[in-house]
């Protein structure tokens, strides 16, 4: 029997309505966060820092805000929506149905991919208005967004599936995700950093992440593109198995 | 021979060493209004479970209408709908949207799909109600609403967990109407409930399970016999 295509785009489509039922929760956040950081980082402080990868500090910031809010977006409402699921049973809606593991992951996955481009959108919006800089690279911008959207919508529907009770998702937040991104190349250029912690930051996969797609603005970066765009890919394919894999052993969902 | 709504056999579910469900075999025929009784942990629920894919079974098969519902589970799950004992719908959405975006997890849509949600809306009293997310219903809406959405889809074969647990005698009477309608209407109806003339007024056949085994499986007619169900249902669920 074929594939079960309405299913797949009902999930995308009910997505979506509970990502704009939580608008509050979800697309302002980030856009708000983002002009916050602009505004102290990039337009107040950063006027006293000299360029960066050639462009002004505001301007280097903003593509890894950018990538901020993706990795963090995505991450938090893949695994609310599918721990929430479980919680309250609804997800039995998806389980008894006709749909497969692929076509109930991915439902939540390209769900996460739009919401993703349409806050990374917005905040390149922004960026247009206050900061004057744009992509120079759209398609490396789409493809980066795209990849990076994949790997956290996966990591979240696994730790949807594995978590017991809410705090459990923030652990992978508060602990590696918050952290990691921070020190990954957000609001400055690893060259800025001592020789020993350059070589630390080589194995931070948030630096990846950024860097592949600070290149699609500034069309330079820390580490060749090919090598950054390699690691993300890996990533990418490794998270999106373990949430195939999980779904259909119907990990905490099927008893 | 007419291929049967549902066949068990050998039914094993096991959750480490404990069999929930242990060697269960039975068929029910289509257009068979069919009760499942037992006490609480029986494995009533479990067996449900095994058969809408709730659960991984752990030995033995299980047909819908002649497709396994491990190997054709495509094709089994289109058979049948559930209205679960607890309550599971979607919060996001609106009472409306549930049964269309349920629909619509069964490959379905279109005008046609609206149409059916806004008759079973009808049907069901709730039309007023279409707008508004379940958390606004009341109890037996809840219910009534459980029951629209198991029957979103057309299924050949309606399981109902408990379906009057919790109502008032005016509503069961109301689910009991809606029930032999359906019956009527050529749909098999599998029935859990711990309230005994339920089954007995609904149910064609009668299964009782107790600690995971089939210890009885007949007509209504000829288990109850001359005395009632409640006697034959404590004495063989004797501990």
């Amino acid at each position: 029997m074929s594939a079960n295509t309405v299913g797949f785009a009902t999930l995308v489509k009910r997505e979506m309505v509970r990502t704009f039922s939580i608008i509050n929760q979800v697309i302002w956040p980030p856009v708000i966060q983002t002009l916050l950081y602009v505004f102290v980082f990039g337009l107040a402080l950063g006027s006293r820092i000299k360029d960066v990868q050639g462009v002004s500090y505001a301007q280097f910031l903003i593509p890894g805000l950018i990538m901020l809010q993706v990795i963090d977006q995505t991450y938090s409402e893949g695994s609310s929506s599918v721990f929430q699921g479980r919680f309250m049973n609804s997800i039995q809606e998806l389980l008894i149905a006709p749909m497969s593991a692929a076509e109930i992951v991915f439902g939540y996955v390209v769900a996460g991919v739009v919401r993703a481009v349409f806050i990374a959108l917005l905040i390149t919006l922004l960026g247009a208005v206050f900061v004057h800089t744009a992509p120079t690279n759209w398609g490396l911008y789409l493809v980066t967004i795209v990849l990076v959207a994949i790997l956290f919508s996966s990591l979240g529907i696994v730790f949807g599936l594995l978590a017991e009770k809410f705090d459990h998702i923030a652990v992978l937040t508060t602990f590696f995700i918050t952290p990691l991104v921070f020190v990954g190349g957000v609001f400055t250029s690893i060259k800025f950093l001592p020789p020993a912690v350059q070589r630390i930051s080589l194995v931070n996969p948030m630096f990846h992440m950024i860097d592949a797609f600070r290149y699609s603005y500034t069309s330079t970066g820390d580490e060749p593109l090919g090598i950054a765009l390699g690691v993300v890919v890996v990533l990418t394919v490794l998270a999106l198995a373990a949430a195939l894999l999980m779904t259909a052993r119907g990990v905490k969902l099927r008893t | 021979m007419s291929v049967p709504a549902l066949r068990i056999d050998d039914l094993v579910k096991c959750y480490g060493t404990f069999a929930a469900v242990d060697g269960v075999s039975l068929t029910v025929e289509e257009g068979e209004f069919f009760g499942l009784l037992g006490r609480n942990g029986a494995g009533k629920t479990t067996t449900i479970n095994a058969i809408v894919g709730l659960a991984r079974i752990t030995r033995g098969t299980i047909a819908l209408f002649g497709h396994d519902v491990e190997r054709d589970w495509r094709l089994a799950r289109g058979t049948v709908g559930l209205a679960p004992q607890e309550y599971n719908f979607d919060r996001y959405l609106n009472i409306r949207d549930v049964l269309i975006y349920q629909a619509g997890y069964y490959g379905l849509r279109g005008a046609a799909v609206a149409r059916r949600a806004d008759m079973l809306l009808e049907r069901f009293d709730l039309s007023s109600k279409a707008k508004q997310v379940y958390t606004r219903l009341s109890g037996g809406m809840k219910r009534r609403l459980s029951l629209a959405r198991a029957l979103i889809h057309e299924p050949r074969l309606l399981i109902l967990d408990e379906p009057t647990a919790g109502v008032d005698v005016e509503l069961r009477l109301e689910l009991w109407s809606l029930l032999r309608e359906l019956n009527g209407g050529g749909s098999t109806i599998i029935l859990t409930t711990h309230y005994l003339e339920e089954a007995e007024e609904l149910c064609d056949r009668i299964g009782i399970i107790q600690a995971g085994k089939l210890v009885a499986l007949d007509s209504t007619r000829h288990l109850v016999g001359a005395g009632n169900l409640q006697d034959v249902f404590l004495e063989l669920t004797r501990r």
